[in-house]
């Protein structure tokens, strides 16, 4: 007997269909995973199966939660099951919480409200449900003293206290560190237990891969495969699945690292940086030669962002020097954001922005055509403003931006980290491309271990302690450096 | 901490300002500034020629202008703030007695704003674009664009004079409180219901408030549990700020409708430039809204456990 | 920076009401303007024969208590108070700009004195500031303009100085300093363009505050001095006679009404 079955669910925009028919069950102890890029409809669909889609928008459907049928198209019906049938873990837990409120309270509310224990009962019940997730100690905090993980099983214990068998997450990972999400994984499968149903909706394949049981991948509204997940996972049949699995940094092939003895492009010795009075790291000594990828890797507060701008001037090292290749332009030393948006005028139109790149750095409006050509881009672009361009787009026309001014080093601070995993595939490969061809020393910077590892001819893990570990291609793992904190 | 210490050197500031301020309209009064000084300690009857030649030399009205603007500070320092120059009474003891008219107008006008502004803020807010919100939005832009002499006028006009239902200046009954306090409550509730209004729409589009629902709470109990609270941060910071705005309709109200208070006080010591008056009342002032937002920042840092600098 | 996603698609910098606003400031500019072309009167010419007549030809509003046109009356003071107020307005704009962007791209010592002026003139209401310079300044009308240009320059300094303080910390200025870019392009392509529309706001929201200022003083006697026409002293000189001549009365309050609520609208929301 299902959970939870749904039955020929659609979302339309007016006239048009958003997500074509879709029928699922959930059943007891068998998880359940949606994946899918951004607008591939996966969140409409579990806006449909809660009855939270937005007003402009309309379901057909209908969907079959313990004794009841209802249907999509009349969403307040849907209301009652919150807490009481289904649990619902949010996206970015840490905004889930009330911010004025403490751990404790927060669950216990549910208890109090939903189930009508008595007060003291529901505190104790709520102290005995995070005491349970290893939150012993922390239910006075209020969210913002909780660490994301934190905050993220408080977010659960407080959506399953209303007793829901059924727990939906969507996008479980969003807005955490990326060294967290198979603790997410397995706090949701120890949730769902052998009697509860798990519905996980994702584009993180590495929390996709995880849960086993059935897997549905979703593109532009429609089910292009679905089957058990470890068959899916081993032997796509669609290409499109196959294209998306492939996108992962854990499968791609490893670059060929290339090593060599040109004089270095950019080089620092015994370098030291610390932020707001917290020393990051002490005693790093790399040289990027060009056309190397110089590949930083560590988990967020280590300072490998911080070690890129100390590289280009940006901020001030406490001790130790950069040097910086001779007879170089001023302005050879470049940098990529991670959020390209925000690298841009607002409200310049690229096309304006790329031409007054061109005019202070000398060149000619024909430059930005064929670097237009080179990567891939329409030119119809040129007319937007920065926020009306994808994220995959805008990073490339920054890429294009930087190049206008020829540089000999070019520091890529998590340039992909916000975009869809085939996205920040061709984007990766790109980089890698104008990195070789163009001799640009390039330094590229993520949380993605197996993204550094597969990319970069050199890579610098940095852990949160500031302790620094080189690996070059031949010597994987000789410590070059230690943290003297 | 240091947020006290910007709250200290903006008191400071303040009394250095408006110290200066008087120091030179003091200088630049028409006439014997000494003379007029001395009749007012002394009454006019008492004053002579020797009696303003000592308050001359003391102030050091005729020399230079540094040593003189340090007495005046010095005297500030010491809270001096010498005698009335109309009443001849200390500008202590006229400020105390006028204070508490004031204070308890402007109690009762925040009191009813908060009455008034607030509940129809957080209604509109909850259904941003529904039809109260439209209504609450032409009424607030509409009070926003009438000032408070121009509302009470028209309070006058209607409630005293036309329907005779209400004395239109006085003191001392409660119904005297009515007129004055409504002219302030009605702009100020203007600005509360907005706030009010943007924090509650901003609040239920928050992930919190629909995690709330997700949980199963009913939206009456989110509303009580999630929603005040964090309504009350941007209401009471605002609160502090709209203190600026109390005072100038507490200056403009008390004289319209002749309420005792140190407003009126003001507008009286500047149209008979009575400065010792004037410093006086402008320092309470001033410094008052220090205080009220000192108190603010402590108030939100009880309901806000992020707030910490 | 928080995005708020409300469901508010008109955030256009025309929309709706700024429009209606500025036909609203537009009438009765026109009206100040040609006003007196149109009929041409003395605004101070007394007739006590017609003291609180109704309207004429020569009189389209009627007659205040000493016999003068209401109707020139006010179109003189429709000329008076917004001269005095826009200039006072431009001057605190273009002092608020300057002393903004400055304090926010040279920071250090500079800063931190505008600032705690800035704290300081915040705490004190308006309309005190206005009465101490007017007690010191004699010439009204040069006197208002001292006082709130004054009063008025703090709100556009905080304006400037938020909105430079954070662009400047923004990835883009990093960016195109990176790429060699000066100070007169980061104002330019940067700051600009974010400070613009604020500044807009807080021009009419600025000119409103002035007006009533004025007005307000008036009304209690101690502003702008009889016989000069002024909005708030027309309305108490007129409040007597409300019963036997409520046009009177009205017109002066129906204007600066008008006026009032389409610079409010002109100005548009106030985004903290």
């Amino acid at each position: 007997m299902s959970l939870l079955k749904a039955v020929g669910v659609i979302v339309l925009d007016g006239g048009a269909p958003l997500l074509q028919p879709l029928s699922l069950h959930l059943d007891p102890g068998e998880p359940l995973v949606i994946l899918g890029e951004t607008g591939s409809g996966k969140s409409l669909l579990a806006q449909a199966l809660m009855g939270t889609l937005p007003p402009e928008l309309t379901a057909r459907g209908r969907v079959a939660i313990a004794d009841r049928v209802l249907d999509t198209g009349s969403p307040d019906r849907f209301r009652g099951l919150w807490g009481r049938e289904i649990g619902v873990l949010p996206q970015e837990p840490w905004l889930s919480l009330d911010p004025l409120m403490r751990a404790r309270a927060q669950v216990a509310e549910t208890h109090a409200l939903v189930r009508g224990l008595p007060r003291g009962e529901a505190a104790a019940r709520a102290q005995a449900d995070l005491a349970a997730l290893g939150l012993a100690g922390a239910e006075r905090r209020y969210p913002h003293e909780l660490s994301g993980g934190m905050a993220q099983r408080v977010a659960i214990a407080a959506a399953r206290a209303g007793g829901g068998r059924i727990v939906i997450a969507d996008e479980p990972t969003k807005g955490l560190e990326a060294g967290r999400r198979d603790d997410v994984a397995s706090l949701l499968l120890s949730e769902m237990g052998d009697t509860g149903g798990l519905l996980v909706i994702t584009h993180d394949l590495a929390l996709a891969r995880r849960p086993g049981g059935r897997l549905i991948v979703l593109r532009s509204g429609a089910v292009v495969e679905q089957g058990p997940s470890r068959q899916v996972f081993a032997a796509p049949q669609d290409a499109y699945t196959r294209e998306f699995l492939a996108a992962d940094p854990e499968n791609w092939s490893a670059r060929t690292p290339r090593a060599g003895t040109e004089p270095a492009v950019v080089s620092a010795r015994d370098l030291a940086v610390s932020r707001g009075g917290r020393s990051l790291f002490a005693g790093i000594s790399l040289r990027i030669a060009p056309g190397r990828i110089f590949g930083v890797t560590g988990p967020s507060g280590c300072g490998k962002s911080s070690l890129g701008d100390a590289l280009l001037g940006l901020i001030p090292p406490d001790r130790g020097t950069v040097t910086r290749r001779p007879g170089d332009h001023p302005h050879a030393m470049q940098k990529l954001y991670q959020d390209p948006v925000a690298a841009f005028p607002r409200k310049r139109s690229i096309g304006q922005t790329l031409a007054d790149t061109v005019s202070v750095s000398g060149g000619n409006s024909a430059d930005v055509d064929g670097l237009l050509d080179r990567l891939g881009l329409d030119p119809t672009l040129l007319g937007r403003r920065p926020g009306a361009v994808s994220g995959g787009d805008l990073q490339r026309l920054s890429l294009l931006r930087v190049l206008l001014r020829s540089p000999s080093f070019v520091f890529a601070d998590e340039p992909t980290s916000r975009l869809d995993p085939i996205t920040q595939a061709r984007v990766i490969r790109l980089l890698t491309e104008i990195a070789e061809k163009d001799g640009v020393a390039l330094m590229l910077v993520s949380h993605d271990a197996a993204l550094i590892r597969n990319t970069a001819d050199t890579v610098l893990s940095l852990d949160a302690a500031g302790t620094a570990a080189i690996s070059e291609p031949a010597t994987f793992g000789t410590p070059v450096a230690e943290a003297l904190t | 901490m240091n947020a006290v210490v910007s709250r200290l050197v903006q008191a400071i500031m303040v009394a250095l300002l408006i110290g200066t301020a008087t120091f030179v309209m003091m200088r630049s009064l028409p006439g014997d500034a000494a003379w007029r000084i001395a009749a007012g300690r002394y009454g006019y009857d008492h004053v002579d020629a020797a009696a303003a030649d000592a308050v001359r030399a003391e102030l050091g009205l005729d020399g230079p202008a540094l040593p003189a603007l340090l007495q005046w500070m010095g005297d500030l320092a010491w809270l001096d703030f010498g005698n009335s120059l109309v009443s001849g009474q200390p500008v202590m003891d006229e400020i105390a007695h006028q204070l508490g008219a004031s204070l308890s107008l402007a109690v009762v006008a925040i009191l009813l704003s908060l009455l008034i502004g607030p509940p129809l803020g957080i209604l509109a807010g909850l259904r941003p674009g529904g039809v109260l919100d439209r209504m609450l939005l032409v009424a607030s832009t509409g009070l926003k664009a009438v000032p408070q002499f121009l509302m009470a006028l028209v309070l006058i006009v209607f409630i005293a004079v036309q329907m005779r239902w209400l004395p239109a200046a006085g003191h001392g009954e409660i119904w005297h409180f009515i007129l004055p306090s409504l002219t302030l409550a009605l702009g100020l509730a203007a600005v509360n219901a907005r706030i009010a209004r943007d924090a509650m729409a901003r609040i239920a589009d928050m992930p919190f408030w629909r995690f709330a629902q997700w949980k199963g709470l009913s939206e009456r109990q989110t509303l009580f549990r999630h929603g005040l609270r964090n309504v009350s941060v941007p209401l009471f910071t605002y609160l502090g700020l709209q203190f600026v705005t109390l005072v100038e309709g507490v200056i403009i109200v008390e004289s319209v409708f002749g309420w005792p208070g140190i407003g009126h006080a003001l507008v009286h010591a500047i149209f008979s430039r009575d400065v010792p008056m004037v410093q006086g009342t402008a320092l309470v002032l001033g410094l008052g809204f220090v205080l009220v937002n000192a108190t603010i920042d402590l108030a939100v840092r009880r309901i806000d456990p992020r707030v910490t600098a | 920076m928080i995005v708020i996603a409300t469901p508010q698609r008109r955030r256009a910098m025309w929309p709706a009401a700024r429009i209606v606003g500025a036909a609203h400031v537009l009438v009765v500019a026109l009206l100040a303007l040609l006003g007196s072309v149109v009929v041409p009167s003395d605004p101070f010419a007394q007739s006590l024969v017609k003291a609180l007549a109704g309207p004429d030809p020569a009189a389209p509003l009627g007659y205040d208590h000493l016999g003068r046109s209401i109707f020139h009356r006010l179109v003189d003071t429709l000329k008076l108070s917004p001269i005095i107020t826009l200039a006072a307005v431009a001057t605190a704009g273009s002092a608020g700009l300057v002393l903004g962007t400055a304090a926010a791209a040279l920071g250090g010592w500079i800063e931190r004195s505008l600032v705690i002026l800035a704290d300081a003139l915040l705490a004190l209401p308006g309309l005190l500031l206005v009465l101490i310079v007017l007690a010191m300044v004699p010439g009204t009308a040069l006197g208002f303009w001292a006082a709130l240009s004054l009063v008025l320059w703090v709100e556009f300094f905080r304006l400037t100085r938020a909105a430079t303080r954070e662009v400047l910390a923004s990835p883009a200025v990093q960016a195109s300093r990176l790429l060699g870019f000066g100070p007169i392009y980061l104002f330019r392509a940067h700051i600009w363009p974010e400070i613009a529309p604020m500044m807009l706001t807080a021009a009419a929201f600025g000119t409103a505050t002035a007006i009533m200022a004025i007005a307000a003083l008036g009304f209690v006697h101690v502003g702008l001095r009889a016989p000069t026409p002024e909005l708030g002293l027309m309305m108490v000189e007129l409040l007597p006679y409300w019963r036997e001549a409520p046009l009177a009365l009205l017109s002066p309050v129906i204007a600066i009404f008008a006026l009032l609520l389409g610079l409010t609208l002109l100005a548009g929301s106030r985004k903290s």
